[in-house]
């Protein structure tokens, strides 16, 4: 690529509209998936985006390299965004099942996804994998973004115990996805 | 109220209100296990995105995402100028561009590889410059008699107390590249420390190597060895299940611009 993402925000922040586009054309696809994974909502998810998008021409939220990479921050952001939206509607009890209706996919010929597809089945393979009480901690924490207390009130846990459930349930993910990934094998040649 | 030290998680999930927030980070600063707990959950959820079925934006949503924002844009600071037929004709711009782009820069055997760097933006930190050997233990970065540094840099990592430094040394005719690691994590069975040089979002191996009991670890790459030469972009290092990983499988520990 010819200008980086840091380079592309730095320009952004000078207000080039054109650069703005720039960003959302590389993340348009990522995110508007992304807020509909959180939310099972595709009008939601399309309300997250025109608020991220607003945020960060709006300065509302302010890129900073000790942040980390662009890509993980504007990650962060789309999934504060949605956590908040999602809150503000209220409407939804949003439990695992509905993950299924997801709105239709998109033209599975389009190759450029492929990784990005064979690096998601892997991932929900191993929180299908996980023993259920993690695969609920996964998805209360990171794809719900409850708070600790909802968590603990959810789960019927002590508050205090929670934080070391979150954790025990991500690492279980990880080896999880290094087992799958060792024995698939997808993308060893 | 509970004390700082139990508020990770709803810190991490945005739930703190601004002063709230503030005063967790001042607490941060000088608390080693909440920076390691927060270390861990983005390390660990950092790929979770890429869990998401991609699902194709309906075709009118990227005007009314830019038209929203621009407009927030005018009501909220200066910015007087809006300029509707730049707008539109820009968005054709692009989708021609999109388009060609998709024809024209994307050749099948590429596209793999391609988004594989959107998710190894997606994975990684860090990022980092140049290319080393398959030669797998510890090694003795040559860094000695003539040789010329032509380049060097630094290479860091969120949340990890690793750090790399790679350096481009010409020697005589050939150039290498020198890797030398320090406070690396442990390695578990097959696992490598594999360097990658990155050139257009495009990943190319550049060495691996093993860590040694303190930690450390070190490769040479001779750049001949490079199927592509020319600009890179910056240089990475991540942890990888075994030495053959084409593209990174694992996490990028460490990078840095070149």
């Amino acid at each position: 690529m010819s200008r980086t993402d840091k380079e592309l925000y730095a320009l952004i922040a000078d207000g080039d509209k054109g650069t703005l586009e720039e960003i959302y054309d590389k993340y348009e696809k990522l995110l508007y998936s992304f807020a509909i994974k959180l939310s099972g909502d595709a009008t939601l998810a399309e309300e997250v985006l025109q608020e991220v998008f607003i945020k960060i021409w709006t300065h509302k939220a302010v890129y900073q390299e000790k942040k980390g990479k662009f890509s993980s921050w504007i990650v962060t952001v789309t999934r504060y965004t949605c956590i908040d939206l999602i809150r503000k509607r209220k409407d939804e009890n949003v439990s695992l099942e509905e993950e299924t209706d997801i709105p239709e996919e998109q033209d599975p010929s389009t190759e450029d996804l492929a990784e990005w597809r064979e690096q998601g089945q892997l991932i929900r393979q191993a929180i299908r994998n996980l023993a259920e009480e993690q695969t609920i901690m996964v998805d209360l924490f990171y794809f719900k973004g409850l708070t600790q207390r909802e968590i603990a009130e959810e789960c019927n846990l002590p508050l205090g115990t929670v934080k070391g459930r979150i954790r025990l349930a991500l690492k279980h993910l990880n080896s999880e996805l290094s087992n799958i990934q060792e024995k698939g094998g997808v993308h060893d040649v | 109220m509970y004390k700082e030290c139990e508020k990770v998680i709803d810190y991490f999930n945005g739930h703190l209100t601004e002063q709230e927030a503030q005063a967790f980070e001042a607490h941060l600063e000088t608390c080693e296990d909440c920076q390691e707990e927060l270390r861990e959950l983005r390390e660990l959820t950092e790929h979770l995105p890429l869990a998401s079925e991609p699902v194709e934006p309906p075709a009118e949503m990227k005007q009314n995402v830019l038209d929203a924002a621009f407009t927030a844009g005018e009501t909220t600071d200066e910015e007087p100028e809006a300029n509707e037929d730049k707008s539109s004709s820009s968005v054709d711009r692009y989708k021609e561009k999109q388009a060609e782009k998709r024809k024209l820069d994307k050749p099948a055997w590429l596209m793999p590889v391609l988004a594989a760097g959107l998710i190894f933006s997606l994975m990684g930190n860090m990022y980092a410059v140049f290319q080393t050997t398959q030669s797998d233990e510890d090694e003795a970065p040559p860094v000695e008699s003539t040789d010329e540094v032509l380049q060097r840099v630094q290479l860091q990592g969120e949340g990890t107390n690793a750090n790399a430094t790679a350096a481009m040394i010409n020697q005589g005719t050939e150039d290498m590249l020198v890797v030398q690691a320090g406070s690396l994590d442990p390695l578990q069975g097959d696992e490598v420390y594999q360097v990658w040089l990155i050139n257009d979002d495009q990943p190319y191996r550049a060495g691996s190597f093993k860590s040694n009991q303190q930690g450390e670890g070190a490769v040479a790459y001779s750049m001949a060895q490079l199927q592509s030469e020319g600009d890179w972009d910056a240089i990475a290092i991540s942890k990888e299940p075994n030495a053959n990983s084409e593209t990174p499988q694992g996490e990028v520990m460490m990078s840095s611009e070149l």
